[in-house]
């Protein structure tokens, strides 16, 4: 399979889109190209609970993954979004999409060891390994992670996992906005075993995360109520089934300090990752954002529809995007792989 | 590491004492963290790292000019390097070998050469500093002011003597050289504590500096000198049943607790300054083993007034001999509030004549303690060297005092 | 030897004590942590300005001359081994800590601020950095980030890549870049990843914005003997397999135990064959429960003795003991070389056994001390660099222990850096494809080449005769590059 999948790149003419699952199509800029269909490269290639390592090639499902994982009392540390059943490893990787549980335990990024992938000229590359700890040459694999498939077609990686929590269990309280910015950065400075954090409607959930005993002090202390159905709201949030989420308005996600203070900008705000993560239903013009999350020292990015020809990621400064295009040039000289994803340049 | 002596060296007893420390340095870096001179200045020849490397190429024959005796020089002595050596590197100990051999293969300049001389002879004899010290005091008015920070007003009224009956326990003291000019309450404040307790001080007639000055200034034979004339002044009463020699200023400890050491080639003295070694103790490492009596004293005598303390504990107390914690847990039994002190293991910048040798460094590290020592908001700053004493006053209006007047 | 034009320049933008010239002076300046390779600087510079720096950077990319960079030079893979005719550059004197946002939890420092600096600064604020290298009292943060350092705490904290939120630096063509931000991601390629661990052949760091995390309610070690060191070893497994994820897991055998304890004085038992630390932090009842099954589980996997710290003094000692556990076997020898394999946990056991023969044949003692809860070994190969011929022979054990873990599916270094120790065994690691890739990096950032060159990447030409000594089971690496 790898072996066709790198003569197709070698041999063709026109620009690839990569895809497998598709669940990501609406991500990025809209690119056209040949599809170059990565969906049969699937499979899980080893998994061993005692060493808090998987290794699977980036076809698979996600959801496979994740049971398998399931079964050992172990999980994905990052809680990647699914957005629908069709979504793959490798699709998870590209787009570098964390869910709730990032601020708390790490990014996609954070928790892969190794990476396979073919580059633009067909080329299998080995990069990293399945050890926790590797610093041998460049650090390419986690390059790769939110790179969107424009360095190089991932086909497989090795991630480290977590045991699952013991107990887990959601809060929530009424606080407008401020006070729950502020408590969601107050708590995180705290030892307690918070796990995922929410802002929606004057409502802030809490997700808890541990030992029943750590858990039930840390009730005790924070006091709120009990929310029935934690697992399924953090689901439905993680993959954006909550009525939030629906309808025409553009989606924009910020990412800000997590200080950062209440946003100014119009529309309906989520605020999730401790107050790092800003969802925002809007039509307000895109530059206005831009400005707004640049001056509080973050970026704004279009999730889903709008007009992505205002880019769908925050502009890169000058500098900055001389050794993207360099780096492109190095993985993909002929820029043949999924050309134009992340900014039109390349 | 790997070492070549040079072979006029390789043989010699210094030369092979040198080799035995090199080698146990494996180069780790560890010691440049708490160098208070690297912390200044930030260049590794500043460090005890940087030094050592400085050495050993001079011990292995390389040519040496004045940028490695100004590297040397500039080594406060602290030994808070060795402190944190995982390898155990006698740095110390280096170092004097280190800084005679290039004392020896440079020459300093005039000037360099008669104020280091001055301060060797000057200092260690008490009657002349003493003398100085008051025309110093008379004259301040009219110094400039970098001149006359350095001079200490004369000490605080003293707490009248109590009548001190003799006991059967007997302990010397040394006065030292420039302590009971500067700073005579010390003593008279420990002699009575130790009064408290049911142990007479006593002071031999001849003893003086221990030797530490000149030493340290690359006088070493007159510092052995010295070492030799308290072996003589303290054997006598040694012989009578003196249980210890104790020691008010933790600098002349560190050099009293080496005269063994030091004196170890001298066929004649070795044995006695061995033995003298093993009695000297430091007056806090004198009442943690009497501190049974010392509450009793306490109790009877009643409270007095609680302070808040922030103690320095100057590195030749905790480095130089490893004493740490002592201090500060006596203080807490006599009713006073130890203050948190953070960097508490770096220099104060006095030690010995370096505040006078190499004033730039030694006031910069002079405030950077002062700004840790005065943070928490103290009554009184302690310290257990008469040296470091009179340094940090010169920066500070918080009263610096030896802990031993505060019990 | 840099032209004497080049040193004119410089010193036209340096005073004179921020530029070293005279042998003398340079010669403290010839190796890091690692003593076995030295090499003299031409010069050495100590910048106290970013403008400096930046100058320097120009001077250099004008010139075509090479820059090598150092921090408190306590690397342990030789990263800062001066290069002949190149610059050495210094960072020392920037050594302060810009700021600290308690709310945010993050800190900005220079590249020269220590590692426990950090922590300490961070203290009051119950907060602290947590990537912990041995080395953390005196290596600075501008080198971990170069090294991407990890430290006891990496199998649950992570590495430095883990807890650095941003960083900015200068590139040989004068670009400075900020990578990272305080916001958890950022637009583009996650460079803040490829520069992590880069070996200083990319750019220089002028600042580093750390994560800050508060410090656990609670931490307890326990301590387990073990009269055979593959029992130990199957143990660390046991304890991952059991559902906990200890904050630390180290393992030491005899000879490090006994070089640590006669530093330390931390109550190790001197007559165990191998003994394991085990860390376990979080809430009052976590730990609690953690100490329980971790105990159970050690003693149902051979435990000879199973010890709770019995206060936080005693954790201390404990961990001091194993945190200068390196240079405390300088008390056994006068020379160690550290290797810093890693392999799957699994492996442990047999991975030891091969050593002890591996020290067998090349007649050299070896003392074990590991990162074991990651599979990070490090074998302090002990010798005399006094004694002709024994430093080679030390080096072929370690090259020899390094392929032994490749070939057990794990890598050649695991926090210490390739730098020019580990340059060899790069090419047993990776392919020529993946050594092309990592070339077209470095041309990415520095397309001359001028930065701590020959370091971190051997060249395929360096393979072709490293692989031309070490033919393996008949099969000829990099058969396809020309020999010479």
């Amino acid at each position: 399979m790898i072996e066709a999948l790198g003569e197709r790149i070698r041999a063709t003419q026109t620009p690839l889109v990569i895809r497998a699952g598709g669940s990501k199509d609406f991500y990025g800029q809209q690119i056209e190209g040949d599809i170059l269909d990565v969906s049969g490269h699937r499979g899980i290639v080893s998994y061993e609970p005692g060493e808090l390592v998987l290794t699977a090639k980036c076809g698979t499902p996600l959801a496979e993954i994740e049971a398998l994982l399931d079964r050992h009392g172990q999980m994905l540390g990052f809680e990647p979004p699914h957005f629908g059943t069709a979504s793959t490893l490798g699709g998870t990787l590209a787009c570098g999409l964390s869910g709730p549980r990032r601020p708390h335990a790490g990014s996609a990024r954070d928790f892969v060891l190794g990476m396979e992938i073919l580059d633009g000229t067909g080329q299998h590359l080995k990069f990293g390994g399945q050890v926790i700890k590797n610093v041998a040459g460049y650090d390419a694999s986690r390059l790769m992670v939110g790179s969107l498939g424009t360095l190089g077609v991932l086909v497989q990686a090795s991630l480290k996992v977590l045991p699952k929590p013991q107990s887990e269990l959601t809060l929530q309280f009424e606080l407008d906005e401020t006070t729950a910015l502020k408590r969601m950065n107050e708590w995180s400075g705290q030892p307690l075993p918070v796990s995922a954090s929410l802002w929606q409607s004057g409502i802030l959930s809490l997700r808890l995360s541990g030992a029943s005993s750590a858990i039930m002090r840390a009730q005790a202390k924070l006091g709120g109520d009990h929310h029935l159905n934690g697992p399924d709201f953090w689901r439905q949030h993680r993959d954006h089934e909550t009525a939030f989420f629906s309808g025409d308005l553009p989606l924009w996600r910020l990412s800000l300090p997590p200080s950062a203070p209440p946003s100014s900008l119009a529309g309906k705000q989520i605020i999730t990752w401790g107050g790092a993560e800003r969802w925002l239903k809007t039509d307000a013009d895109a530059a206005e954002i831009r400005a707004w999350a640049a001056a509080h020292g973050g970026h704004a990015t279009l999730f889903m529809g709008g007009h992505k020809a205002a880019g769908a990621f925050h502009p890169l400064p000058r500098a900055l995007m001389k050794y993207h295009l360099r780096l492109k040039g190095q993985f993909d000289p002929r820029g043949m792989l999924n050309r134009g994803r992340m900014y039109p340049d390349f | 590491m790997q070492t070549q002596l040079a072979d006029s060296l390789k043989d010699t007893p210094e030369g092979r004492e040198a080799d035995r420390i090199l080698r146990t340095c494996v180069h780790c870096g560890f010691c440049l963290a708490t160098c208070p001179t690297y912390q200044i200045l930030g260049d590794e020849l500043d460090s005890p790292r940087g030094r050592i490397y400085l050495m050993k190429q001079m011990l292995e024959g390389a040519a040496v000019t004045n940028r490695t005796l100004t590297h040397l020089d500039r080594c406060l002595t602290c030994r808070n390097c060795e402190t944190t050596c995982p390898s155990g590197v006698e740095y110390g100990k280096l170092l004097d070998i280190g800084r005679k051999l290039a004392e020896s293969k440079v020459a300093r300049p005039l000037s360099q050469q008669l104020q280091r001389k001055a301060l060797a002879t000057m200092l260690p004899q008490k009657k002349l500093f003493g003398g100085l010290l008051k025309l110093g005091r008379m004259a301040k008015p009219f110094l400039p002011a970098t001149l006359s920070l350095k001079i200490p007003p004369s000490p605080l009224s003293r707490q009248g003597r109590e009548a001190i009956t003799p006991h059967a326990r007997k302990m010397l003291v040394l006065a030292g050289c420039v302590q009971p000019a500067l700073a005579p309450q010390i003593n008279e404040a420990a002699t009575r504590v130790l009064d408290g307790i049911g142990i007479s001080l006593i002071e031999a007639e001849n003893a003086g500096c221990c030797g530490a000055l000149s030493f340290h200034l690359n006088f070493q034979e007159q510092g052995l000198e010295a070492m030799r004339r308290n072996i003589d002044a303290w054997w006598p009463h040694v012989q009578a049943g003196a249980e210890a020699i104790m020691m008010t200023a933790s600098g002349c400890g560190v050099t009293v607790k080496e005269y063994g050491h030091h004196l170890r080639h001298d066929s004649r003295y070795a044995e006695k300054a061995a033995r003298i070694s093993a009695l000297t103790r430091d007056v806090s490492e004198v009442l943690l083993s009497e501190e049974a009596a010392l509450r009793g004293w306490l109790a009877r005598r009643g409270p007095r007034e609680s302070s808040r303390v922030s103690f320095h504990a100057p590195c030749t107390l905790q480095h130089g001999q490893k004493i740490t914690g002592v201090v500060e847990a006596l203080l807490t039994v006599a009713g006073h509030t130890i203050m948190p002190v953070s960097e508490s293991n770096l220099c104060c910048g006095s030690a010995g004549t370096y505040s006078l040798l190499e004033p730039d460094i030694s006031s910069k590290l002079r405030d950077r303690k002062l700004g840790h020592l005065s943070a928490p908001q103290p009554d009184v700053i302690a310290t257990a060297n008469i040296g470091c004493l009179t340094h940090l006053q010169s920066g500070t209006p918080i009263p610096v005092r030896h802990w031993v007047e505060l019990l | 030897m840099i032209a004497p034009k080049i040193i004119r320049r410089l010193q036209s933008v340096l005073p004179p004590d921020c530029l070293l010239l005279a042998t003398e002076d340079l010669k403290p300046f010839e190796t890091d942590g690692l003593t076995a390779f030295r090499n003299i600087p031409d010069v050495v510079a100590l910048p106290e300005t970013e403008n400096q720096v930046k100058s320097i950077l120009r001077i250099c990319h004008e010139s075509g001359t090479p820059i090598v960079f150092r921090g408190a030079g306590t690397g342990v893979s030789g990263g800062a081994l001066p290069v002949d005719g190149a610059v050495l550059l210094a960072m020392t004197r920037f050594n302060r800590i810009l700021s600290i946002d308690p709310l945010a939890r993050l800190a900005r420092v220079q590249p020269g601020v220590r590692n426990l600096a950090i922590s300490e600064a961070a203290a009051p604020f119950n907060l602290y950095y947590a990537p912990d290298p041995s080395s953390q009292i005196a290596c600075t943060i501008g080198g971990n980030v170069a090294e991407n350092s990890g430290g006891v705490h990496c199998l649950k904290y992570g590495l430095t890549v883990h807890n650095v939120l941003s960083i900015r630096v200068l590139t040989i063509e004068g670009d400075e870049l900020v990578i990272g931000s305080e916001a958890l991601d950022s637009p583009g390629y996650d460079l803040l990843a490829l520069l992590t661990g880069s070996e200083g052949m990319l750019a220089v760091t002028l600042e580093v914005t750390v994560k800050l995390l508060p410090k656990p309610e609670r931490t307890q070690v326990v301590l387990a003997a073990f009269d055979d060191i593959g029992k130990g070893g199957a143990a660390v497994g046991a304890v991952i397999a059991g559902g906990v994820l200890p904050a630390g897991l180290e393992m030491m055998d005899r000879l490090a135990v006994e070089a640590a304890e006669a530093y330390a004085h931390a109550g190790y038992p001197l007559n165990a064959k191998a003994i394991l630390l085990v860390e376990v932090d979080g809430t009052q009842e976590e730990v609690s429960e953690d100490v329980m099954r971790v105990r159970e589980i050690l003693l149902a996997a051979g435990a000879t003795e199973v010890r709770t710290a019995r206060d936080e003094a005693e954790q201390k000692k404990f961990w001091a003991g194993r945190k200068a556990a390196f240079p405390a076997v300088g008390r056994l020898a006068p020379d160690y070389y550290c290797m810093d394999g890693t392999i799957p946990r699994k492996s442990l056991p047999d991975v030891l056994k091969r050593m002890a023969a591996l020290s067998e044949q090349h007649a050299l003692p070896v003392a074990n001390v590991f990162h074991a809860g990651d599979g990070n070994l490090h074998p302090l190969i002990l010798y005399d660099a006094n004694r002709p011929g024994e430093w080679e022979k030390a080096e072929r054990f370690g090259a020899d222990i390094l392929e032994l873990c490749v070939a057990h599916g794990g890598s050649i270094t695991g926090e210490h850096g390739v730098g020019i120790e580990k340059i060899n065994q790069m090419c047993v690691q990776f392919g020529s494809a993946e050594l092309g890739a990592f070339h077209g990096i470095k041309a990415c950032f520095d397309p001359d080449g001028l930065l701590n060159p020959g370091k971190a990447v051997p060249t395929l030409h360096r393979c072709a005769e490293y692989g031309a000594m070490h033919v393996r089971g008949g099969k000829l690496p990099f058969a396809e590059l020309p020999r010479f």
